[in-house]
């Protein structure tokens, strides 16, 4: 429903005025009360101000999701507040809480007030790009969230590499900005809309006879192009691994998840939304190819596979092997995306499939920054090296990390198994009578058996090879419990997925147009606050709300 | 009376030379300067679409916000051209390659 009363909207939007409020007490706390005293100490005391607030962001997010039935769109779609939205909302501030957890008492540098400052407005930008259905504020969002991962990356401003990972990131952020933009500007020229849910009403029958299709498809390929850098798919993903290497591991951390999650939210609503009537087909190569993104998609798909997995085999650092897996993964998630729209309405199971996905590879992901933080900050340095011999020096971490890469090489009792199993299940489902998506697919599950290569040659370091240097490495207690806490998480996720999924799949099969509306809404009368006479239509299934 | 086609071919001109100065050259901050051409020739599309569109203020809206962007994006930058300059006494992008794999 459209949501134009003010009260109302401030009161959807209360999460994020409370984490903007929170970015902003963090660097007037900084500079009015602990400007004498010794970094350590900032340190501790921000973070754990920073902490607190997150979780309660957390918490906020948490009581809206179980309170929430409807969904509810303002300003045609530039905040849309729904439960599938909040519940990647809840998953990126939980993300953020780990990131600030795993860099806890190692200042990068003596601006400490700005590094969790610029993670907040980070994580602002990463919740406000979930919860966008239009082209301006998507752009913003992602700027947001770019600008700010820029500077993050440079922030230990004594060390080379981070200050080199950080232009990198920067020249090849900007080339996406600009990609991106004039793409959009596109879109908007030839549909004469912003919002997602009006272009996708423009594309539709009689009236497409009226849109250019070839300024269309432009603006289409170069905002795939835009996007594209920002997921880190191949070929425009040169920034990764430069990036990942220099930046502070935390802050690599949440590049890799936290930005990720936003950046294919933000692709998948913006295709299905927005572009479903220009999906093309990518089935059966070449007979029944269409042209249309999915057919991008797919090529794009199968180069971030292969460029990822066989690049990976090369490298010697565990941050630049987890940028080579990031973009190999990117490939994974395109392929279901790819599979979304095939055979010419959305297929049920594949959103779902990404979801879930996406959180199983941030949250394995950031659980292997973790552990490389703990390592590298006692073993000095993150190369291969560093971990010979680990399992003897610290078991629990090396168990931990055991762990983390089997789930991403897909492994079967692990979450990432049946991440990839949905993922590559809903792609076959897509076209069931000719299984047009096949050859995607099992060229998808050929490169996961390669990647099986890296992930183990990284475990037999730490497992198999004696140890140079005998002492042990430990990390505090609260890095441990975090740690572990994830890794149990990947291991029910992997023992349960269905419970996961389900919710995923509810959400999606809910009655008020989320993901799969082709048409714009129909107007409907406006509603304030909440009206308790309303009865939501139909409850979702599986998550029954309890009113709080 | 120029028509639409007349701003979008500039646009598309200004966006390729851009792009050509940020591929071609070596010096960071050309390199810069050539994405922010980029940028504005995706401005001269909005404006022009605003204009030939029925009237609605979204497309010099979405300009006005993606100049404040552009903006910020090019203080980013300078501020990291000058934190790499420290260390390599170099802005060249040649220079600028210790990470390697």
């Amino acid at each position: 429903m459209n949501s134009s009363n003010i009260l109302h909207v401030l009161n959807l939007l209360t999460p994020e005025i409370v984490l903007c409020g929170l970015a902003f007490g963090v660097l007037l706390l900084d500079i009015i009360f602990f400007r004498s005293d010794s970094v350590e100490h900032r340190h501790e005391q921000l973070g754990c101000s920073v902490i607190i607030g997150l979780v309660m962001v957390f918490f906020i997010y948490a009581l809206q999701y179980m309170d929430w039935q409807n969904t509810f769109v303002v300003g045609h779609g530039a905040f849309v507040a729904s439960r599938l939205n909040t519940l990647f909302k809840m998953a990126v501030v939980g993300l953020a809480l780990i990131t600030v957890v795993i860099g806890f008492k190692t200042p990068y540098s003596t601006h400490v007030g700005e590094y969790y400052g610029l993670m907040l407005f980070s994580v602002l930008g990463m919740v406000f790009l979930i919860s966008s259905e239009d082209l301006l504020m998507i752009f913003i969002a992602l700027e947001l969230i770019s600008l700010t991962l820029y500077v993050l990356t440079a922030f230990q401003k004594g060390a080379r590499r981070s200050v080199e990972g950080g232009l990198k990131y920067f020249i090849f952020g900007g080339f996406s900005a600009a990609f991106l933009l004039f793409g959009l500007s596109y879109i908007y020229g030839a549909t004469g809309h912003t919002s997602l849910r009006e272009i996708a009403g423009a594309l539709q029958g009689d009236q497409l006879a009226k849109v250019p299709m070839k300024m269309l498809g432009i603006g289409i390929l170069f905002t795939l192009v835009g996007l594209g850098f920002k997921i880190a798919a191949a070929p425009f993903h040169l920034w990764a691994p430069d990036a990942y290497e220099g930046a502070p591991t935390p802050v690599a951390a949440m590049i890799a998840t936290g930005s990720k999650i936003a950046s294919f939210v933000a692709l998948t609503k913006l295709l299905l939304i927005g572009l479903p009537a220009a999906a093309g087909s990518a089935l059966s190569w070449p007979t029944r190819w269409h042209s249309g993104w999915a057919g991008t998609v797919a090529i794009i798909a199968v180069l971030s596979m292969t460029i990822g997995n066989f690049a990976a085999i090369m490298q010697t650092n565990v941050k630049r092997l987890l940028a080579y897996s990031s973009v190999a993964h990117a490939g994974y998630i395109l392929v279901a995306i790819v599979a979304i729209q095939a055979s010419g309405v959305p297929a049920p199971s594949a959103a779902p499939a990404i979801y879930f996905y996406i959180i199983i590879y941030a949250l394995t992901n950031i659980g292997a920054f973790g552990v490389v933080n703990a390592i590298g900050s006692k073993a000095g340095g993150d190369d291969f090296e560093h971990f010979t011999g680990m399992a003897r020096r610290s078991p629990y971490l090396s168990l931990l990390m055991l762990i983390f890469m089997l789930s991403l090489a897909g492994i079967p009792p692990l979450a990432g198994f049946f991440g990839k199993f949905y993922l590559f299940a809903a792609a076959v489902q897509a076209d069931p009578k000719n299984l047009g998506l096949l050859w995607l697919v099992a060229y998808a599950i050929a490169m996961s058996a390669v990647s099986l290569y890296y992930y183990l040659k990284l475990t037999k370091q730490m497992y198999v090879l004696p140890a140079k240097d005998p002492r042990r490495v430990t990390s505090n207690p609260a890095m441990n419990t975090s740690l572990g806490l994830i890794g149990l998480m990947v291991l029910l996720m992997g023992v349960f997925p269905n419970k996961v999924v389900e919710r995923f799949e509810n959400l999606n099969a809910n009655p008020y147009p989320i993901w799969e509306a082709a048409v714009p809404p129909p107007p409907q009368p406006e509603i304030p606050v909440p009206a308790p006479a309303e009865k939501p239509a139909v409850p979702a299934p599986a998550a029954p709300a309890p009113k709080s | 009376m120029p028509t639409l086609s007349d701003y979008l071919v500039l646009s598309a001109i200004l966006f390729s030379i851009g792009l050509a100065g940020a591929l071609t050259r070596r010096n960071t901050i050309i390199i810069l300067v050539g994405l922010e051409m980029m940028l504005n020739a995706a401005n001269i599309n909005l404006v022009a679409f605003w204009h030939f569109l029925p009237p609605s203020p979204t497309g010099q809206m979405f300009a006005l916000f993606a100049i404040a962007i552009a903006g910020a994006e090019a203080a980013t930058g300078l501020a990291l051209v000058i934190a790499v300059y420290r260390h390599y006494r170099s802005v060249n992008a040649e220079d600028i390659s210790n990470l390697k794999g």
